[in-house]
This record gives C-alpha cells, structure tokens and sequence, in this order.
C-alpha cells in the first residue's frame, strides 16, 4: 500500500515528465505507422495545425484553472474568420480586417464574461448559449457562402516559412506560451487565478476582484481565439461560416490531459503544452495512417473521457 | 391577457397581487405568456399561422424535441446536464433502423431503439456518478464518441427503405391525433405524474436543490442522477422510432444539433439550469415554444441559416429571464 502511494505521489510530481513519455511513445508508435511521420519536414508541418488549439489552450487553462470553462471557442473562430473574410470582400483593406477581427473575436470574449460576471450565471450555460449564437451569427453573415480571393501576403500568418523549414506561426506560438506562463507563474494575477479555482468565495472575502479577473480572462481567450481565426483563415485562405467548427473539443482535450482539474484550482502551461503536442502527434499520425476524420472526432472524444477520469481518479487517491 | 401582467412584478400588496405573484414565480410562468404573446403576433401577421392544420404540424415537428425535452428536464432539475442526446439520437435511430429493414415490424424496432438508448444512457451515468467526472465533459466526450460510433456502424452510408409498419409512430393516427403528437402527450401525462408522485421524482427535486443536504439526508444520490440519464436514453430510443417513421430514412449526420434545441428547449421553458427548480410542463411549454418560433421565421420568411442564432440569442435571453426575475421577486433559492 505505501509502495503503491509513493508511486502515485511520485506521479503527482512529475506529471509533465509522464505526459513527456507519452508523447515520445506516441510519437514512436505513429512513425511504425507509417515512414513519413518522422521527417523534419512533417514534424514542423504538424505545429501548423497545433498553433491554432494550442493559442485557445493557453487561455482555456486559466479559465479552466478558475473553475470555469468556455464552449464557445470553435464557434468564435468561425465568427472571427467570417468578419475578417466578409469586411475585406465589403472593401475594407485588409490589414484592417483583421485588426477588427480581432476586435470582434476580443468583443464576443468580453461577451461571455459580462454575461457570466453580471448575472453570476455558470459559464457553462452562457458559453454553450454563445456557442449556438456565435455560430448562427457566423452562419447567417456570411450567408453560407466563403471568401478566398485574399491578396498574396495575407498567407503570412498561416503558410510562411522561416529558413524554408519552420513555420511562421510557431514564434506567434512561443511567445504567446511565454506571455501566458510568466502571467500565470510570476504575477498576482496568476496568483488570483489558482485562489478562485480553489475557493471562489475564500478568495472574494480576501479582497480578491473575482469578477474583473474572470471578466480579464474570458475576454483574454476571446482575444487569442481571434488571434487563431486569423492564422487559421490564413491557412486555409478560406473564411466561411464552418470554420474551426468542433475545435473546443482539441482545446479542451488538450487542456485537461496536460492536468489541469476540471473542477478547478489545479493546472499548469507546461503541462497544456504537452497535451496540445500529444494531441496534434495523435490527429497528425491518424491523418498520415489514412484514418477518416471522423474517426479522429472518435478518438478524441474517448480521450478526453480517459484522461478527465484519470485525472479525478489520482486526484482523488492522493486526497 | 399579457400586456396586464407584464408590468405587475414590482410590488403588489394586495390580495390580487399576491395571487398574480403566485403565479408568476411558477417555473413556467414567463414562457407561457412569451408563448401567448407570439402566437397573438404570429397570427396577426401571416392568417395562414392559426389554421387547425398549421398548429398540428408545429406540434408534430417538436414531438422529438419534445419528448427528448422531457427527459432532459429530469437530468437538469437533478442539477446535471446532457448535451450528447443529438449523436443518441443518431445512434438508436441506426440501430432501430437497421433491425426495422431486416425483420420489420414496430415492436422489435422500438426495443432496439430504447436498449441502444439506455445503454448510452447508462455510460453517461456511470462515469458522472462513480466516475465523477462533471456531466458536461462526460456527454461532451460523448457527443463526438457516439457520432464516431454511428460512422463505425453505417460506415458512412445511409439507411433507406424503413418498411411502413414501423413507420406508422411518425405517418399514423390515433383518435384523430397524430401519433407524434400522441406520443408527446402520453409521455408529458407519464413524466407529470413521475415527477409529481413518484419517490424518484420527488428526490430529483431535492438531489438538484440541494444536493449535500440530500446525501445527509441519506437520499441515494447517485442512484437518483444515474436512473435520470438512463431514463433519458430511453426517451431518446422512443423519440428516434418517431423520427424514423417520418423522415423513413437514416443519415449519417441524423440528429446533429438537436442538443442545443434540446436544452434550449428545457431553460427556455423554465426549469433552472441550476437545477432544483422546474416542472415537466416547463419541458414540453419549452419545446412548443421553439417549434412556434422556428414555424414563425418561415413564415416570415426569415432565411433558416439564422436558425442557430435565434437559438443562441433565446438560450441567453432565458437564463438572463431566470435571473433577474429570481433577484425581482426576491427568491431566496
């Protein structure tokens, strides 16, 4: 028994070592899958898709940390990528376009969290509203109809290479992923975040602004969605209504199998990184072996089961 | 009716007042009067809105809805959550459709339908109750997992030629009813009564209420969540046979989107999403009131891409309702 909780308690500590051996497992299993996985240029190619989740991972593992969620993620990217796409085709110069993309994607972020902070309403019900609304609202402006007829450089974001071999989004990714952890790790306000998942009232009584920190970081992940809608519809060179549709599923996957509690109060950055590149190895390696895409959404769905059960379970053991 | 009562939630001290108040802090008190007040404005701008057959066929398109709304109105008043009953749909409406084209007949179809239901509906309980995983992550993983499994299942293809006796839940009727309709009805009738008078129905209440009192109180609470969810399944089983038997066929994507409508449809009629608070009439005013407004945008001609929009907008705007009528009327729950 004691051998058997110095084990788990071993686990507790060196989770991100863990999910680091998983991830090398996997990434040994898909290249016997098939030889083309453990090329340079495949390996690179593969941080071209986790940008995207790996940008509303950062935010989404704070807002999960606070005891909270967002659903509405995909749905946003879908808004975003039509406003950027539809207010060019309308005329308006494209860098412009984006900025107000962004703004839209900031804008829709900010919605959850006046909704969520005024009527002190679950974010789970707010987001899952906003999750339908935005994706109506992305559906019916574009009138399901795309734009594509972008001008060449706008495939900066998505498609360029550095020195031929790395891909452009990757340094957006860096340093987004340093930004998010020195705020989490080094500051007060990372320091807010962990005391509200902890205990949400505890810290209100402790002269904690509970509702400008939620409304900080919901509006924050609106702010890096619109950040992944750009380099997305870049990508793609596509904006259209569907756009990132089922994306919260990669995102939220990603988060809880780097660790971070659902219930709150735990999670770390180093540890989304992880469970952003596991999953990005997994759909990756899935595409190279020829499984459908649906599959995947298969797979993806009973990994997020097993690995918020896991975590509850050894949560629960080590209590 | 409604232009009276609209303004009266302030402070009313009289006898009139405290009955309307009554009244008014019913779960489904608001979405009645919204409900009245977009049929009086539907039918004053399109005279084809309140014809017998136009109000029948917006009761026969929200059967599914509808009945799945009843069951996921228990899982919400236990103070969880179901969003996987699209990809349930899809699944039990496969599996009922594939046994209905090899041996026919209805009853065999419909047992299918509401195994496969129960079962799914079963997992769901099992890993919310002794797995303790948040309801929402469970049927979210299970959204996509059973979708997966309906692709694994028909591998893509479709299921087409349901023979007609299987079909007669979704074309036939009864006593001049339509069955959809009198199906919906027959189980609104079942689930009043199981809410109203049943030892489990009574628990549902004070599982989602409150549920660490319940556990004191030595209530089986993950008995009571666990049967909520597979009761859920079961309505899902019995709302696909209803399916089949009007669409007559079986796609891949069958059921996509209908857990929105469905929670939709429970919060706008007025049970909490907190739970504890609500009623089966909530579950079924809810369902209406969507097929009301979704035949209304057709009418009016709004184009159906808008359809998830107007959703989104009317899930928010409920549970805004819900709030600030609670901090209006000074509830204390």
């Amino acid at each position: 028994m004691s051998a058997a909780t110095a084990v788990l308690r071993r686990f507790k500590f060196s989770r991100e070592v863990v999910l680091l051996g998983v991830l090398i497992v996997l990434m040994f299993v898909m290249s016997l899958l098939s030889p083309l996985f453990f090329t340079v240029g495949n390996l690179l190619n593969t941080s071209r898709f986790f940008v995207e989740v790996g940008l509303m991972a950062l935010g989404m593992t704070l807002i999960i940390i606070t005891g909270g969620i967002d659903l509405s993620v995909g749905s946003n990217v879908a808004l975003v990528s039509v406003a950027v796409g539809f207010t060019y085709a309308a005329g308006l110069p494209l860098p412009l376009a984006i900025v107000f993309g962004l703004v839209v994607g900031l804008a829709a972020g900010l919605f959850n969290g006046l909704f969520i902070t005024l009527l002190d309403l679950h974010p789970l019900v707010v987001t899952l509203g906003t999750f339908a609304l935005f994706q109506g609202l992305a559906y019916g402006l574009s009138n399901a109809e795309a734009v594509s007829d972008f001008p060449d450089w706008f495939a900066y974001f998505g498609q360029a290479y550095f020195l031929n071999v790395v891909p452009g989004q990757l340094f957006i990714f860096i340093l987004a992923v340093v930004v998010v952890w020195l705020i989490l790790s080094r500051t007060r306000f990372g320091r807010y975040v962990y005391a509200i998942g902890n205990n949400e009232e505890a810290a209100h009584f402790s002269g904690v602004p509970v509702r400008r920190v939620k409304l900080a970081l919901y509006s924050g992940i609106g702010l890096l969605v619109g950040m992944a809608a750009v380099i997305y519809t870049s990508r793609v060179y596509t904006a259209r209504g569907d756009s990132g549709l089922g994306l919260e599923l990669d995102v939220i996957s990603a988060v809880v199998l780097g660790g971070a509690s659902i219930y709150g109060g735990s999670g770390t950055i180093g540890g989304t990184v992880l469970g952003v590149l596991i999953i990005a190895t997994l759909r990756n390696g899935l595409v190279l072996a020829g499984v459908p895409s649906t599959w995947q959404v298969f797979v993806l769905g009973v990994l997020l089961l097993v690995a918020v059960f896991l975590n509850e379970f050894f949560r629960r053991r080590e209590e | 009716m409604s232009e009276v009562q609209a303004p009266t939630p302030t402070e009313g001290g009289t006898t009139i007042g405290t009955g309307l108040r009554r009244w008014l802090v019913r779960p489904e008190a608001p979405a009645l009067v919204f409900l009245a007040v977009l049929l009086v404005a539907f039918s004053l701008s399109s005279d084809k809105f309140l014809s017998g057959s136009n109000l029948e066929s917006i009761l026969v398109s929200v059967a599914v809805l509808g009945t799945i709304a009843l069951a996921v109105n228990q899982v919400i008043l236990c103070g969880e959550i179901d969003i996987s009953t699209g990809s349930m749909m899809g699944l039990c409406a496969v599996a009922a459709g594939a046994v209905a084209t090899s041996t026919g007949g209805l009853i065999l179809p419909l047992l299918t339908g509401v195994a496969v239901g129960a079962l799914a509906g079963a997992v769901n309980g099992l890993l919310a109750t002794l797995g303790r995983i948040p309801s929402i992550i469970v049927t979210l993983g299970m959204l996509y997992a059973l979708r997966g499994v309906i692709l694994l299942v028909t591998g893509g293809s479709w299921i087409t030629g349901i023979p007609d006796e299987t079909r007669v839940l979704g074309t036939g009727s009864v006593l001049g009813i339509e069955y959809p309709v009198f199906v919906l009805l027959i189980l609104f009738v079942v689930m009043e009564l199981v809410s109203r008078h049943s030892t489990w129905g009574r628990n549902v209440f004070a599982v989602g209420g409150n549920r660490r009192a319940s556990r004191l109180a030595g209530l089986p609470i993950d008995r009571v969540r666990f049967t909520a969810f597979v009761l859920v399944g079961v309505f899902v089983g019995i709302a696909s046979i209803i399916y089949l038997g009007r669409a007559g066929s079986v796609q891949t994507n069958t059921g996509t989107g209908l857990e929105l409508q469905v929670v939709a449809a429970v919060v706008i009629g007025g049970t909490s999403i907190s739970g504890g608070r609500g009623s089966t009439l909530a579950a079924l005013t809810g369902a209406v009131l969507i097929g009301v407004i979704l035949n209304g945008l057709i009418l009016l001609g709004v184009p159906g891409i808008w359809q998830d929009a107007v959703l989104g907008a009317l899930i928010l705007l409920a549970v805004a309702t819900d709030v600030l009528r609670r901090r209006l009327l000074g509830d204390k729950s």
